[in-house]
């Protein structure tokens, strides 16, 4: 790894320094501060006041925070569970030498850098209830238009629709990656052991994509956490608060009441819940950088 | 795989096939003919139609929308604080993530520095988003350019890092040794050849960090008032005040989502080892 010829000692650390430099000034910098200030009650104007846990003890008495914790983990639980489940049938059956196999590679890599914000935009028109495309072909199949924008339960199943269009893309292309990487030689062997597709599936290709799977699975768990744009766009919370996830209630604490204490607060739960994650998942990413 | 598939298995594996392209592509072909469609035309049900079959398409909603003084102002502040963030972004990305693979760090494995970039780019921007915010107040730089590009370059910086890293470490070192023994500085063997050598991976890199930064929302939002107005936060403030202007919504929803679409027909086969942090290789 290292170079013999390395003249200076030092050199290493100029090159590895500025990203450094720059992370600790504007994340880690920022985390402590939030962190002071989620003990504190913050004034633009004026000086802070220590309050001790009382940001922290609101928290778990806020009806609103726990409305959204709840419908954020079912949420995020749902969309990345689908986003997985359906990224790894398309993948199973594109890996199959199938006909056009690369147009359908391309289709499916489209939505993947999509905004999510224009996306949730977007949705005002596909999911618009006096005649847009979904309600239109519903009643023509002789279903009951429905109440996609105004109705809670199918305000939240639009969000989740949006969500899993985004980012079930990746989810596929990944673990078509992770498929094409298996080697053959242990498929050659398996299907002298083993009859039906099924138990290959089961006892060979699962197990070894199973590395694969979980880092998507990381991936878009943390990435579904911090969900906002698609619900900022299209029902901003609504209706009622059937879509208030944890991030926006966190922006709206801080940005809509300027109560900067108490959204600090609420984003160091979401911290600490995104840490516990990765803790969960710490062994296997040195792994992957070893 | 499923090279015995029986006919009602390969049945329903077309039937899948056959959804997941109309749920994909569909949202792509209603923006594109909502925004080509006119006034009269956008309600009507058969508009669902083909273009010239149902309806005469126009640009009119195009040109319209990029005469608009607020809207070339928006793309223009887009693009310049996308491009700036990127070059810092690669520049500084890429002179990490060399060290990451030819160094070794002693006092902190070079793995778990790896890690550190890694956790500070999936932690939730909320959390960074308000300090940041008060950080921006306190400099001035409240809606202006430079706190777009601080905070673009901040989270696509680590990205930037890491598969910067998982670049360099499969190009053979050979050549930098020769470059060093040539009497070139470290410095020169990293701009003069270990650059030059992985560029192609360079620009998908770069045009990753393009495409989030054009996409970015929650911290243009806070930081932005008017002078600095992006198209993420400029379209978020479209839908109420002009209510169901179905051809204008789908114009500038397709605006914002074109761009990065191409990037990702640009950088497709580099997706998968970018997106996953060097985890998967594609």
């Amino acid at each position: 790894m290292a170079f013999p010829a390395v003249k200076h000692k030092h050199v290493k650390f100029l090159f590895l320094l500025p990203a450094v430099i720059w992370m600790l000034a504007f994340t880690v910098y920022p985390l402590f501060y939030a962190l002071y200030m989620s003990f504190n009650k913050v004034k633009l104007t004026g000086p802070d006041t220590f309050v001790g846990l009382a940001n922290y003890a609101r928290i778990f008495g806020d009806y609103y925070v726990g409305n959204s914790a709840k419908l954020t983990t079912i949420m995020v639980l749902t969309t990345v569970t689908l986003q997985v489940a359906i990224g790894l049938t398309l993948a199973l059956i594109m890996n199959a030498e199938i006909a056009g196999r690369r147009y359908f590679r391309t289709l499916f890599s489209l939505p993947i850098f999509v905004a999510p914000i224009a996306m949730g935009y977007l949705g005002h028109t596909i999911f618009f209830e006096q005649g847009g495309p979904l309600n239109i072909v519903l009643t023509a199949l002789g279903l009951r238009a429905i109440p996609w924008l105004s109705h809670p339960t199918w305000g939240f199943v639009a969000v989740c629709m949006i969500e899993v269009w985004i980012a079930t893309p990746f989810c596929f292309m990944v673990l078509l990656a992770g498929l094409q990487g298996l080697p053959e030689e242990v498929y050659e062997a398996a299907r002298l052991d083993y009859k039906s597709e099924w138990q290959i599936f089961k006892r060979i290709t699962l197990p070894l994509l199973a590395p694969v799977i979980l880092i998507v699975f990381l991936l878009r768990l943390v990435s579904a956490l911090r969900i906002l744009d698609t619900v900022y766009a299209l029902t901003a919370g609504g209706p009622g608060t059937a879509t208030e996830v944890y991030s926006l209630i966190t922006y709206r604490a801080a940005m809509k009441f300027f109560d900067f204490g108490y959204g600090a607060a609420l984003a160091y739960v979401l911290l600490f819940v995104v840490m516990l994650i990765l803790m969960f998942f710490f062994r296997r990413m040195r792994e992957v950088y070893e | 795989m499923f090279r015995k598939t029986s006919l009602a298995a390969r049945t329903l594996f077309i039937v899948i096939l056959v959804t997941a392209t109309v749920w994909t592509a569909f949202p792509f072909y209603w923006g594109i003919i909502t925004s080509l469609k006119d006034r009269e035309n956008v309600n009507l049900w058969f508009s669902v139609g083909l273009p010239f079959v149902h309806y005469t398409p126009t640009l009119e909603n195009w040109i319209g929308e990029l005469m608009l003084p607020e809207m070339q102002h928006a793309l223009l502040n887009s693009i310049t604080a996308a491009f700036v963030s990127t070059v810092f972004c690669v520049i500084i990305g890429s002179l990490a993530g060399y060290a990451l693979a030819r160094f070794r760090f002693e006092r902190i494995p070079n793995k778990d520095i790896t890690i550190w970039f890694f956790s500070l780019r999936v932690l939730p921007p909320v959390a960074v988003a308000i300090p940041f915010f008060i950080m921006m107040k306190t400099l001035g730089l409240l809606d202006t350019r430079t706190a777009l590009v601080l905070s673009y370059t901040t989270f696509n910086l680590p990205f930037a890092v890491i598969i910067m890293r998982s670049l360099f470490l499969e190009l053979p070192p050979e050549m930098e040794e020769a470059a060093l023994v040539d009497g070139y500085t470290r410095f020169g063997a990293f701009f003069r050849v270990a650059l030059p050598l992985s560029a192609p991976a360079l620009v998908s890199t770069a045009l990753i960090c393009l495409a989030a930064a054009w996409n970015e929302f929650l911290f243009a939002l806070l930081l932005v008032s008017k002078n600095a107005m992006t198209i993420p936060v400029l379209i978020s403030g479209g839908e109420h005040s002009r209510g169901v202007e179905f051809w204008m919504v789908a114009t500038r929803g397709m605006l914002a989502i074109l761009p990065p679409a191409l990037m990702a027909l640009l950088v497709q086969r580099f997706i998968v080892r970018g997106l996953t942090f060097g985890a998967v290789k594609g």
